[in-house]
């Protein structure tokens, strides 16, 4: 119903295009979105005021459940309740078998499926669906607010994130339905929330300790661009082995006898309760209850260091590596920037000052930080500040390479390469009348292949049959700004371009992402027509409200008795039926309305132009 | 958008002169004056194919950047453009020297775990390979200036050589670093 906004002549009613943009920090224990809106950055909480989401997705037999909602199922149905999600992001079930007992969930593979899933009551679900949920939990927070749909996000990944980690973040956000400007590096996405406030220049270094990963980056800012010198961390290394340290301890203090899921649920929420309560006070009640068997004790702030020191010193040992890799000296350092929720335990800033003999930065929200960095750099990619300098120059975290004899990797792209980066490498047939060959792309710092992870297998067919040793194969490897690669070959003596078919080692195909979409719309349909119907009841009110203030107006002047009462007769059955109907029915309803008011539209068009001209020469009015 | 020749040599690219004294502060700086223009996240909203394009672009200024920033690839790619053939690599260096100080050079570094301070021990061999490393440099500069590619082309390979041997130091430097601490 545009036509009854009217504007006056000479204003224009269509504003400047704006876009609307988010920044979503995908966490192990928490999630978050923010989203800048006149010029600030501000993460958005839900209907309670939580900024929070926290990552746990509960597998129910009604519905799904995202955030706290889920989270009140955690200690009774815990095989169910799926948290920490982040962990199992682009692994493989022998990458999980390692992880040990951190997860309880249990996992199935079949043949055709190189992705685990976690079994439930309710099917078994991937990892990359899990964190699907999380997003578009997220995605319906910012959209809410904004009052539109996203054209774009900006999702932040911890910088020691793998090809295959990224990938999955990736998928998991196609599955959403969100287009992803960019993966941004959470140590990045931090320098960026301080550096803008605060314009230092300068070299500076992001410690990023969250729920389950490390990260340490070392940037060097200059006005506007943040250049990653070195990143380096340990993706699986965070405050969930806090907890369980904290949890073994428990254990072995109250010497339970029969250790079950729940009970085992139940010990580490008590953990990461006192460990909260101990980032404030020096000692802490810590009380553990399930069925008959229960435990009360004590923990001082002393003891839970001397549980944590070990956890907090396997992170030094990166900070030193990314330190030599920048080829900078612990004193050239200008600033520290503290991220993550785990730097909230005391011990976390005393021994990275020491490390560093510098005082670190703690004025933003470590939980907010990332978020608030991946906001800003949404909004510059939307193209909603054109005149912003702001440029993002980060690196590969870990070198790429290819399989060569007895097992051996070579080294192909190294790691703190600047991105975006190419490399081709040439390869000859070793045997006559050879079409194909095959390719084994690994990521990792190790000699031995088996100690690096696998990335995909690389088939390349179709080349002409030559005689062994003529054919020259080249192989370009590129990996794009969101730090992921893409493999290409052409024969270059008969210029045929190989195909390519890739055996990804973790991730999930194409087919495989094709069916969880659909699976995902039938899902969805029933929240589609919720959705659609809320849109045409707020499109309803509105052109109620805009017909109202426009009778109010000049209704009486403009409209005979008979006019009028047709248009309210229309309005009326509309405003009648808002609450009841479906959308389509509302839809047409307000289409009754809008057709019923043409003519008065159409006066009120020409009525507002003679306004305008009254009182003007007419040499002022330009036709 | 606008195109970068890619055929133009990465001297050009930054405007630098085809010399191994090389204004790294400046080269950084035209790096990222380049990037400004062409990296991938100026081309979010833009077509796939200028999106492709950045994405090469992009890459072969990164590319560019690495390979004049680093000495030792500095110098085989001057060589490169030059027109010698630098996948030729059968002409292993005959200087007797360079070749006993090699030896010495390994076993020095194997025995580094028996010194009374092994780190102090890796410092010294650092600190002799980083003067050793600028010797061949200027060796290197001196030859390709005087337009003695040949010989240029070997003294590289003991650049390479040094370079090579220098990261093995540092690696192990660190290695011992992780046990100790």
């Amino acid at each position: 119903m545009a036509l009854l906004q009217i504007s006056e002549p000479g204003q224009s009613s269509a504003p400047h295009q704006h876009r609307f943009s988010a920044g979503i920090d995908l966490g192990t224990t928490n999630s978050l979105v923010s989203t800048v809106r006149s010029g600030i950055a501000e993460t958005l909480p839900d209907e309670c005021g939580n900024v929070l989401l926290p990552s746990i997705v509960y597998m129910g037999n009604e519905q799904r459940l995202v955030g706290h909602e889920a989270q009140k199922y955690q200690s009774d149905d815990p095989l169910n309740t799926l948290s920490s999600i982040k962990r199992l992001m682009g692994r493989g079930i022998d990458d999980i078998s390692q992880l040990g007992n951190v997860l309880p969930y249990e996992f199935v593979t079949d043949e055709n499926q190189v992705v685990p899933r976690i079994k439930t009551a309710t099917g078994a679900i991937s990892a990359v669906e899990v964190s699907a949920e999380i997003l578009k939990k997220l995605a319906e927070r910012a959209q809410k607010t904004l009052g539109g749909k996203l054209d774009g996000v900006v999702i932040t990944v911890p910088a020691y994130f793998d090809d295959a980690q990224r990938q999955a973040t990736r998928d998991a956000a196609t599955l959403a339905g969100l287009n992803v400007y960019r993966l941004l590096n959470e140590p990045t996405a931090a320098a960026v929330a301080y550096g803008l406030d605060q314009q230092h220049d300068g070299v500076i270094a992001v410690y990023d300790l969250g729920g389950g990963t490390f990260d340490i980056s070392i940037l060097r800012l200059n006005k506007g661009i943040f250049e990653v010198l070195a990143t380096g961390g340990d993706s699986a290394l965070g405050g969930d082995d806090i907890d369980h340290a904290l949890g073994e301890w428990i254990l072995e203090q109250a010497q339970f006898e029969q250790l079950d899921a729940v009970l085992s649920r139940r010990i580490l929420i008590a953990a990461r309760a006192a460990k909260e309560a101990l980032t404030t006070q020096k000692t802490t009640e810590i009380s553990v209850n399930y069925a008959d068997q229960t435990w009360q004790g004590s923990l001082t702030i002393e003891q839970f260091n001397l549980i944590t020191q070990p956890i907090i010193k396997k992170t030094l040992t990166p900070c030193r590596r990314v330190l030599r890799d920048a080829n900078i000296d612990i004193d050239q350092i200008a600033q520290i920037v503290m991220v993550g929720g785990s730097t909230r335990v005391p011990l976390v800033p005393q021994m990275v000052e020491g490390f560093f003999q510098r005082k670190p930065m703690t004025d933003l929200d470590p939980d907010q930080v990332v978020v608030i960095g991946a906001a800003i750099q949404a909004d510059v990619l939307s193209g909603n500040k054109p005149d912003s300098e702001m440029l993002l120059l980060d690196v590969l975290p870990l070198s790429l390479g290819i399989e060569t004899m007895g097992g051996l990797s070579e080294k192909i792209i190294s790691r703190n390469t600047p991105i975006p980066v190419a490399k081709a490498q040439e390869f000859t047939t070793f045997k006559n009348g050879q079409t194909s060959m095959s390719v084994h792309v690994i990521q990792g710092e190790r000699e031995l292949v088996s100690d690096c992870r696998s990335l995909a297998r690389f088939e390349l067919r179709g080349f002409p049959p030559m005689v062994a040793g003529a054919a020259r194969i080249r192989v370009t490897y590129q990996v794009d700004a969101d730090g992921l690669m893409t493999v290409s070959a052409e024969e270059l003596t008969s210029g045929v371009t190989a195909d390519i078919v890739v055996k990804p080692s973790y991730g999930l195909t194409d087919t495989e992402i094709e069916s969880m979409l659909r699976a995902s719309m039938d899902f969805a349909q029933e929240d589609i027509e919720l959705r659609m119907l809320k849109e045409q009841q707020v499109e309803a009110k509105r052109v109620i409200e805009a017909l109202d203030s426009a009778l109010v107006s000049d209704g009486h002047s403009l409209l005979g008795e008979t006019e009028i009462n047709n248009i309210l007769l229309h309005r009326n059955q509309l405003e009648q039926q808002i609450e009841s109907t479906t959308s389509d029915n509302l839809k047409k309803m307000i289409k009754a309305v809008e057709v019923a008011s043409e003519s008065y539209v159409a006066k009120r068009m020409n009525s507002s132009v003679v306004k305008a001209l009254a009182g003007k020469q007419i040499d002022e009015v330009n036709f | 958008m606008k195109v970068l020749d890619l055929s133009q040599s990465y001297f050009d690219l930054f405007k630098q002169p085809l010399s191994f004294e090389i204004d790294l502060a400046q080269l950084h700086e035209n790096q990222q004056n380049l990037q400004a223009k062409f990296h991938p996240d100026r081309f979010v909203n833009a077509s796939d194919q200028e999106k492709r394009l950045s994405v090469q672009q992009a890459s072969w200024v990164n590319e560019a950047y690495q390979t004049l920033a680093n000495p030792v690839k500095r110098a085989r790619y001057m060589l490169e453009v030059s027109g010698q053939d630098m996948k030729d690599e059968s002409e292993t260096t005959s200087d007797i020297e360079f070749l006993m100080e090699q030896i010495a050079l390994r076993e020095q570094m194997e025995e580094v775990r028996d010194k009374q301070d092994p780190l102090e021990e890796c410092d010294n061999i650092i600190k002799h390979l980083k003067l050793r490393s600028k010797e061949i440099s200027d060796d290197f500069s001196n030859q390709f200036e005087s337009g003695d590619l040949q010989a240029a082309n070997l003294v590289s390979r003991k650049m390479q050589f040094v370079q090579r041997i220098l990261e093995q130091v540092m690696d192990l430097q660190f290695q011992l670093e992780e046990e100790f601490s």
